[in-house]
């Protein structure tokens, strides 16, 4: 009888901790979701009260358009790039202000968390200020150094433009991995490096050999946050910054997704494309799990 | 040799790029102060770098401050920043501690959703949301963006604070249990103070978010009166385009930003702990 | 690890909550309309001052709510304040609640979609399109009101009209408040003070773009970040000249007819913007900037044209340096000789089909389309209203008056109403940048906008 009402207790107990909060989540972010997915079904231009039921050809249409395709290679390229690039810096970073024992490691270490709190609409307006060809700072930087104007237009490249869109997403990004990366480093015992030191280590092997095995499990953590906040999330910056061009060169499908929901009436083949970014998120994540599986070094 | 011998040269190159990074962050900074004091003409005549003429344009500030009802934007955005953390720390936590701690039928799945529910592109959602909104009387209301707000905070704050209540230690609770504390009294009186680093990063994380948040804001609320900052700048931002008023746009950035600096700079322990607590078991 | 879980996620939160904020998309470019104009005015005053108290005694009072939706862009929201309020004072019993803003259009279309639209809109901005308004049924059908509505002064509403509305399939569902023009600026000062000639035509435009080439100035700038300013203002007057002055071809595309789009004038009219191209006439700036951005550097004498709207004196009128002059002629690709083409542009407004105050809306028509308000709003926003009237007189400024006399003159082709399919019109667009930087030939031009067409017109 007492273990019964300790059951009665306990599920009481999870029920009233459980379902207020699932019941906001589910009203709010759930529902509303379901419903837009539920509209990739439809022809429906967003705008309109009424709308016809298609079945699945938002998504036969997909397959032959190119703009899809073309965002979707963007999107792979800025994951990509921005792992790359970030992960690089953000571990140098974290190393430098930890291991290295530099002056002023911990006013560093405030100062490069910056660009995570400014929103990226600032960020957005900042960088294609950097860039304007004509009164831009990198321009007139480089003609310093040169006899005629530079005039360089950094977003109007007839291809590859998306590469300029890479260095704003990393300066934006790095603060948080490396303040992330900063706290695994802290947590491995003194005494491995000591004893490391004592056998002639330098910091390279220490590096090899100590700090990143012992580190892989957060950076896993942080290339996998990467891709999922960037296939997500990287359009606002490119809206801010080209609004998908020139000739939807910089378009990724965050942005076609608003482009084509938003101001070409297509709401149904936005949604449509919603429907492609979780579903293209999903495999991505079990891809890299797959990928970066490997034996990770547990400490104590 | 502490830390293993670097070589000199390398330390001073990597001193450099540190230096260096460190500029790239704070000279924008600086940059949005000066270009907050100039006027159109300066920002076309002269050098991007070049400092702002004398007399200071502070008026920009004073302008976007009255022109634009910064002073009622500021006010709401703390109401609803400060109201939607709350409850939104306050959903988190519940759900978290009992999905740390208690093994119930599909409470892996639950956990599942959750995280799952970061990947979905939650812009789509925006006009259903409206409709359910409007449907409830909420739209054009403080109190309806905190509701909303609180819910998109749900998963992060689930997703952190469950490893957070994991990594704490059960002597403490099963002490309380023997003692007689009920379940409610262990996670009011035990759990809550324990965790209160947990819970003031996620915290400040979320008044980062909402603070700078302004899609949701401008569907949900198109009434002046219930403006939040981020929507007010978005509007100046689109006037702003027929207007070009550079130096005011930027002494609103400024305004909106400083802010959250304020906030980071007092409680950047807290969060760099945090992020440890939670990183690093 | 416990850990994968926890701290990943600062940036997340941030995901959830992210959205564009864009840039103006398709700002006033809207609507154009139909029609040969006759004469558009703009004034500080011209009669009774500014408002004749609306007696609309004979008239049954107005009563319930009354909603209006405006879109707040470069005309400011001056004209709307004085006119709501004015329209307020006539009818007390009414309640009429306002809704502008710079990003209105995107905040009430949730309402339009959840039929429960404000009574009257103004359809001006980005994200609102009268053609999609009107496939989408949102729109109140006018046809019959307006064939004998009478303004509050009893004056015929079709017949002060300086261009008539668009029709959709023989239907009209708005009116145009707001006449521009497309067309090509410079500065008159410095034209004269450096021997430049001003152009009338292709070939005059080519030989001064050349002297001011050779002079270290570059001659042409456009908004390359929204191509519409180009396509408004240089390629549909130059496809209306290469079809020798034929407007049909532009409605026909209008209407997405794919034949349309593959007519010889098509490709020559692309010539010519390639020949900009190749001789290196256009700034290369261009191609990543925005509105603002490149207005402000021909106002800087960086460049000395820009393909751009009536608008944009008003637009900059903050910014307008000292002793600059407007010039302006509504296009330069017609040859020698040849009709000037003016490309107009308007700015409409309309009643929803689900209003559910459709008198009181009628009533705010007629008492908008008055001769009074019309120079109102003139003087309150700098551009030209829709309401015919003299201007010669009046101290609008000089390119308001040029264009007043382009749009007036009998050897001006005076195009009207487009309003092209959404896609279309972004094919259009994309594709005219991808040309001016040489990414891709005339020829695919066409090639991808006749797809787009065919798409379209499915």
């Amino acid at each position: 009888m007492k273990l019964g009402t300790t059951k009665w207790q306990r599920n009481l107990f999870i029920a009233t901790f459980i379902l207020p909060t699932f019941l906001f989540f589910c009203v709010f972010m759930i529902y509303p979701v379901i419903q837009a997915m539920y509209y990739s079904l439809f022809d429906w231009s967003g705008s309109s009260d009424h709308k016809t039921f298609i079945g699945l050809d938002n998504f036969k249409e997909m397959i032959h358009d190119p703009i899809v395709w073309n965002a979707m290679g963007n999107d792979y390229f800025l994951v990509v790039g921005k792992i790359i690039g970030i992960m690089i810096l953000a571990t140098f970073f974290a190393i430098a202000l930890t291991r290295f024992r530099f002056k002023l490691s911990n006013f560093f270490r405030s100062i490069f968390f910056i660009p995570n709190v400014i929103s990226v609409v600032v960020i957005g307006v900042l960088w294609n200020f950097i860039y304007n060809p004509q009164i831009g700072f990198l321009n007139s930087f480089l003609s310093l150094f040169t006899k005629d104007k530079v005039d360089i237009t950094w977003l109007g490249f007839t291809s590859h433009t998306i590469w300029m869109l890479l260095p704003p997403a990393i300066w934006a990004g790095i603060g948080f991995y490396m303040i992330l990366l900063i706290a695994a480093i802290q947590s491995i015992p003194e005494s491995y490096y000591e004893a490391s030191g004592l056998e002639g280590a330098g910091q390279w092997t220490q590096f090899r050999y100590i700090t990143l095995p012992l580190i892989w499990e957060q950076m896993k953590v942080s290339i996998l946050n990467i891709m999922m906040t960037t296939l997500n999330g990287s359009f606002v910056i490119v809206m801010i910054m080209t609004n998908g061009g020139p000739d939807n060169s910089t378009q990724v499908m965050g942005s076609y997704l608003y482009q084509m929901a938003f101001t070409q009436y297509h709401f149904g083949y936005g949604a449509a494309i919603g429907v492609l970014i979780l579903i293209v998120s999903l495999i991505t994540t079990v891809i890299l799990q797959r990928l970066m599986h490997q034996e990770t070094i547990e400490i104590s | 040799m502490k830390s293993g011998g670097l070589n000199p040269i390398f330390k001073i190159i990597f001193f450099a790029i540190l230096i260096i990074w460190g500029l790239s962050v704070l000279y924008p900074l600086l940059w949005t102060l000066l270009d907050a004091l100039k006027n159109n003409d300066q920002f076309f005549r002269k050098m991007p770098w070049s400092l702002p003429d004398i007399p200071l344009l502070w008026s920009n500030f004073t302008y976007v401050w009255s022109e634009f009802s910064f002073d009622k934007y500021f006010m709401n955005s703390v109401v609803v920043t400060i109201g939607s953390t709350l409850l939104g720390l306050f959903l988190a936590a519940t759900t978290a501690y009992v999905l740390a701690r208690y093994q119930f039928k599909g409470s892996n799945f639950l956990y599942l959703i959750y995280i799952a529910s970061m990947m979905i592109p939650f812009s789509l959602a925006l006009i259903p949301l409206f409709f359910l909104l409007n449907s409830m009387h909420l739209t054009n209301s403080s109190f309806g963006l905190i509701l909303v707000y609180a819910s998109t905070l749900i998963a992060f704050g689930v997703f952190v604070l469950v490893g957070f209540f994991k990594s704490l230690p059960k002597e403490m609770e099963e002490a309380a249990a023997i003692d007689g504390a009920s379940y409610f009294g262990i996670f009011f009186k035990v759990m809550l103070p324990l965790s209160q680093p947990g819970l003031i990063t996620v915290g400040i994380v979320n008044v980062l978010n909402i603070w700078n948040e302004y899609i949701i804001g401008t569907i949900l609320v198109n009434d002046p009166v219930h403006y939040t900052l981020p929507v007010g700048i978005a509007m100046m931002q689109a006037q702003m385009q027929y207007r070009t008023e550079w130096g005011p746009l930027f002494a609103g950035l400024l305004i909106t930003m400083v802010p959250v600096l304020v906030v980071y700079m007092f409680f950047q322990r807290q969060i760099a702990s945090g992020i440890t607590a939670g990183a690093v078991k | 690890m416990v850990s994968k879980t926890r701290l990943a996620a600062l940036g997340i939160a941030a995901l959830l909550a992210v959205a564009p904020l864009a840039g103006c998309g398709s700002s006033k470019e809207e609507a154009k309309q139909p029609e040969p104009a006759k004469t558009d005015e703009t004034t500080t005053k011209t009669d009774e001052g500014t408002k004749t108290e609306p007696t609309d005694s004979g008239t049954k009072k107005l009563t319930g709510d009354f909603e209006i939706q405006y879109f707040v862009g470069g005309y400011g929201d001056k004209w709307w304040k004085k006119v709501i309020a004015d329209f307020q004072a006539a009818n007390p019993d009414l309640k009429v609640k306002e809704s502008g803003g710079p990003k209105i259009n995107d905040q009430m279309k949730p309402r339009w979609v959840g039929g429960n639209p404000p009574d009257f809109v103004y359809i001006d901005g980005p994200n609102l399109n009268d053609r999609q308004m009107v496939e989408d049924g949102q729109l109140e059908d006018l046809t019959d009101w307006l064939k004998d509505a009478k303004n509050i002064d009893g004056d015929k509403i079709t017949d002060i009209l300086a261009q008539p509305p668009q029709e959709f399939d023989g239907k009209v569902y708005d009116i145009p408040l707001v006449l521009n023009s497309w067309g090509v600026f410079w500065d008159k000062a410095l034209f004269q003070e450096k021997g430049w000639e001003e152009p009338t035509d292709w070939q005059s435009f080519l030989a001064v773009s050349d002297k001011i080439k050779a002079a270290g100035t570059t001659p042409f700038i456009h908004t390359g970040k929204y191509p519409y300013y180009i396509n408004g203002a240089i390629l549909y007057p130059a496809i209306v000249s290469a079809n020798n002055n034929d407007i049909s071809i532009l409605q026909d595309m209008a209407a997405s007819k794919v034949e349309a789009f593959q007519q010889p004038a098509v490709m020559t009219a692309l010539k010519k913007i390639v020949e900009l191209r190749d001789k290196g006439f256009i700034d290369k700036a261009s191609i990543q900037i925005n509105h603002t951005d490149s207005q402000m550097l021909f106002l800087q004498h960086k460049d000395a044209f820009i393909p751009n709207g009536l608008w944009l004196p008003n637009e900059m009128a903050k910014d307008v340096p000292g002793g600059f002059s407007f010039g302006f002629i509504p296009s330069v690709t017609q040859d020698a000789g040849g009709k000037v083409v003016a490309n107009t542009s308007t700015a409409n407004v309309a009643i929803a089909k689900n209003a559910k105050n459709k008198e009181a809306a009628k009533a705010f028509l007629e008492f908008v389309f008055s001769k009074a308000q019309a120079s109102q709003w003139a003087e309150l926003s700098g551009a030209p209203s829709n309401i015919k009237g003299d201007i010669s007189a009046s101290n609008a400024p000089s390119h308001v008056k040029d264009a007043a006399k382009y749009l007036t003159d009998a050897n001006t082709v005076v195009v009207p109403a487009i309003t092209f399919n959404a896609d279309v019109d972004k094919a259009m667009q994309d594709a005219t940048d991808a040309l001016t930087i040489s990414k891709i030939t005339p020829e695919q031009w066409v090639e991808r906008v006749v797809e787009a067409a065919k798409k379209a017109s499915k």
